[in-house]
């Protein structure tokens, strides 16, 4: 009984004491696993100022809605994807932010004249482009290895099933581009009921061979294990596990979709005032570049890019991470930047059609 | 119980109130009034005021439970019921041009006076109610987001009257007609049309009821594939638990003890440990197929495919499902007295006899149960169809998710979620008249 008495005061102490001290903590929102780390380290282990608490969540904007309409906001910075970067700002579940606070890049350059894609809004903090690739294990094909996407969708050429995920951003894209649209006429394409028949007439030749994803870490496994002898992936995954765990893969880059993540402040943030410095700290140059230290994704910031390419070997492990980068120069041209306001009209029809497909 | 107290008289303490009346000073005083207790107060009075405080004792128990379900039951239920058939943004940003609408003969091309009510609506609404707006009606017609994003940026472009060249020139899509026609569905402020989404139907510019594209209708399978799932796994789990019950009722109590401990383990382990091991075994190269081809009963080439579809869906499913099953079957079961199977086959009984007749019907509460809270909890899973549904074997419930977490279409999401209440209320119904809810234990 005395025990329990004295375990009570204590907590009561600890939430006194927490409470006390909520406003010198920042509570960051990121995605958990490899990435996060890469943000623990490059960001964090950087970082002077208050403490930063690091969240997980999933994606989507349904928390963040749920804590801005209730009031009780409890997070200050999120880690967002293009979609949720566009509509969150659009519904007023970010705050639009003060564009001469950040640090201009060496030269003087202005930080948003400073990122490889222009802001959508006034909401958005630079962060990193990734991509979706395809990519297969060393050995699994005899002769001829696939080194288009093209190659990805011929089942004929390169037997073996594939791996996929189950939702339909960058797959259209891809698969327009297998067929043989040419890169800048992606979205036109997209844009027409004739285009979307044509994706999905190109997605029927693998359908039968398809194997679902819908969690990042699969891909690897599915290809590990021969279950499929291609998948796409998120690069991260595929880089991870050539960079730090040794593995034989092989990345085909051609036709590989690359999407915006940005970084935004919740609108109410408890620490508003502190996560902005943290803001300002995470976007600036050098922190950009620090966390392709740590995964090979790869900064907004021109100019990150350039300190990467100074400093080479960049990577912790001692190798030269430019060669796993998705947004360097030498592969853009075979490359789709995701068109997140495209999606951000067509997606829902789209995701609706791609699930009927799934099913079928 | 407490029919039983009452009639019970012979148990029931003395009453001071009885009491008191027989030694009541005034009674024979005044034979013909009231009767009335020693501190003069009328017995009924007296009578009542006990009665009140102790329903209002009753009351205060009840109090907390009550609290807690409006709070977390009532409220949530009700505000998703109202966002299910909320369209009230649209009136609210756009009165002019849903009244110049109203006008319009939806088929000609909209004349100057559309444009001017649409400008001077947008020109009054406040930014954020417009890009709310935007999303809102993307829902009806792809591509709205974009156009009321890019006119309400051009806004300040517009000077002046005619607005229709004005608009055209910002966007050509104004001109397309299928933009406008798509309002019809959104002039009213309560609305049915999320039900209908919910079903691959939808409003046109009309409210005529009219299915959506081929390529889009997806939710009208998908229920049915819940439906399909959920009885599968009701199925499944019924006769996987029978005879795991019956053994677990009828075997001495130290190796019950023990196939319980079996059966909850399971229960007690993490749920996305005991979907992994899942895939472990059912995976293309996974233990089974391993195991299978190894032994030479299965080819190569022809492995068999039980993760990421339905079959995938239905097995994981089964086995997590399963001590909701066992459990209330075992409670009923452990109650009936092994002398009745042994008196019906003294009777002249079959084994089999025995059991259809006497066995059987005892443990239809307990079954009854199980079916029911197997099946409640199985229409609305997500997370194991999520991880092993693969192409084929997701349910509803992942795309009221999606939709919560993903697309933000609120609506649909809470109009799918009622739907699924009403599917429970309407089985729950069905099963009173069938079988009666009062029959049923829990354990």
């Amino acid at each position: 009984m005395h025990n329990y008495l004295r375990n009570a005061f204590l907590c009561a102490a600890v939430v006194v004491g927490t409470l006390g001290t909520a406003q010198a903590e920042v509570n960051m929102v990121t995605w958990g696993g490899a990435y996060a780390v890469s943000q623990q380290k490059a960001y964090g282990d950087t970082w002077k100022g208050d403490k930063i608490n690091w969240i997980n969540y999933n994606g989507g904007l349904g928390e963040i809605r749920t804590q801005v309409e209730s009031g009780a906001v409890t997070w200050d910075v999120v880690d967002v994807l293009p979609d949720q970067a566009r509509t969150g700002c659009d519904e007023g579940l970010f705050e639009p932010l003060d564009r001469g606070m950040f640090v201009p890049a060496p030269d003087g350059t202005p930080m948003d004249q400073d990122t490889m894609r222009a802001l959508p809004n006034d909401c958005v903090v630079p962060n990193i482009f990734w991509s979706y690739l395809a990519f297969y294990e060393e050995g699994t094909f005899k002769g001829e290895q696939p080194s288009t996407i093209a190659d990805f969708f011929d089942v004929k050429k390169f037997p073996g099933k594939r791996g996929i995920h189950t939702w339909p951003n960058a797959l259209i894209e891809m698969a327009l581009l297998a067929d043989g649209v040419p890169v800048d006429q992606i979205y036109e394409v997209m844009s027409t009921e004739k285009g979307i028949d044509r994706a999905f007439a190109k997605l029927d030749q693998i359908k039968e061979h398809a194997v679902f994803w819908s969690s990042g870490s699969k891909p690897i496994e599915l290809v590990k294990s021969g279950e499929t002898s291609m998948s796409l992936a998120y690069n991260g995954r595929v880089g991870a596990a050539i960079l730090s765990q040794g593995e034989k893969l092989v990345p085909i880059w051609d036709g590989q979709v690359l999407e915006e993540q940005w970084f935004t402040l919740m609108k109410g943030a408890p620490n508003a005032e502190a996560a902005k410095k943290f803001l300002v700290h995470i976007s600036a140059p050098q922190q950009q570049a620090g966390q392709a230290k740590w995964i090979n994704y790869g900064p907004m910031r021109k100019s990150a890019m350039e300190i990467i390419k100074a400093n080479e070997p960049w990577h912790n492990t001692g190798v030269n991470v430019m060669p796993h980068m998705p947004n360097r120069d030498d592969v853009l041209a075979t490359s789709i930047f995701s068109n997140a306001a495209w999606w951000a009209d067509y997606g829902g029809e789209l995701k609706e059609r791609y699930t009927a497909w799934m099913s079928q | 119980m407490a029919g039983l107290v009452f009639t019970d008289q012979s148990r029931l303490p003395p009453s001071p109130f009885l009491n008191n009346v027989s030694t009541m000073p005034t009674a024979s005083a005044n034979p013909a009034g009231p009767i009335l207790t020693v501190d003069g107060t009328p017995l009924k009075t007296s009578l009542e005021r006990s009665l009140k405080l102790s329903k209002l004792r009753a009351v205060g128990l009840v109090f907390p439970p009550l609290v807690f379900l409006i709070f977390l039951f009532v409220i949530p239920i009700g505000s998703l019921l109202t966002r299910s058939v909320d369209d009230s943004l649209s009136n609210k940003v756009l009165p002019r041009t849903l009244a110049a609408f109203e006008r319009w003969d939806k088929t000609s091309e909209p004349d100057e006076a559309m444009f001017e009510a649409l400008y001077l609506d947008m020109k009054a609404a406040e930014k954020l109610d417009l890009s709310k707006l935007g999303t809102r009606m993307n829902y009806e017609k792809s591509g709205w987001r974009s156009l009321v994003k890019i006119t309400t940026r051009g806004l300040k472009r517009i000077e002046g009257p005619p607005y229709k060249p004005a608009m055209l020139k910002l966007n050509k899509r104004w001109g397309d007609i299928a933009f406008w026609q798509s309002l019809g569905a959104m002039k009213d402020p309560v609305t049915f049309g999320y039900y209908l989404n919910a079903v691959d139907l939808k409003y046109d510019g009309n409210k005529n009821v009219m299915r959506v594209n081929k390529h889009r209708r997806i939710y009208q399978l998908l229920w049915w594939r819940t439906l399909l799932v959920s009885t599968i796994v009701t199925i499944g789990c019924l006769i996987l638990a029978y005879p795991v019950a019956h053994l677990l009722a009828t075997l001495p109590l130290r190796i019950s003890n023990l196939l319980m401990i079996c059966v909850l383990m399971p229960f007690w382990t993490s749920l996305l440990v005991r979907i992994v091991a899942w895939m472990i075994m059912l995976q293309q190269n996974g233990v089974i197929n391993d195991s299978l081809v190894s032994l030479g009963l299965l080819h190569d080439d022809n492995r068999l495919e039980m993760m990421y579809n339905f079959t995938g869906t239905v097995i994981v499913m089964i086995q997590i499902l399963l001590p909701f099953m066992i459990l209330p079957i075992y409670s009923v079961m452990k109650t009936i007295p092994p002398s009745y199977m042994k008196a019906a086959q003294n009777l002249g009984a079959t084994p089999a006899l025995a059991f259809l007749k006497v066995y059987l019907p005892q443990t239809i509460p307990g079954v009854g149960a199980g079916c029911i809270l197997v099946f409640i909890v199985a229409i609305g899973y997500y997370i194991t169809p999520e991880l092993v549904g693969g192409k084929d074997g997701r349910l509803i419930g992942n795309l009221i998710a999606h939709h919560m977490q993903h697309s933000l279409n609120w609506g649909l999401a809470a109009a799918m979620g009622a739907t699924l209440l009403a599917a429970i209320l309407i089985l729950y119904w069905v099963y009173d008249k069938l079988i009666g809810v009062d029959n049923m234990k829990m354990g």
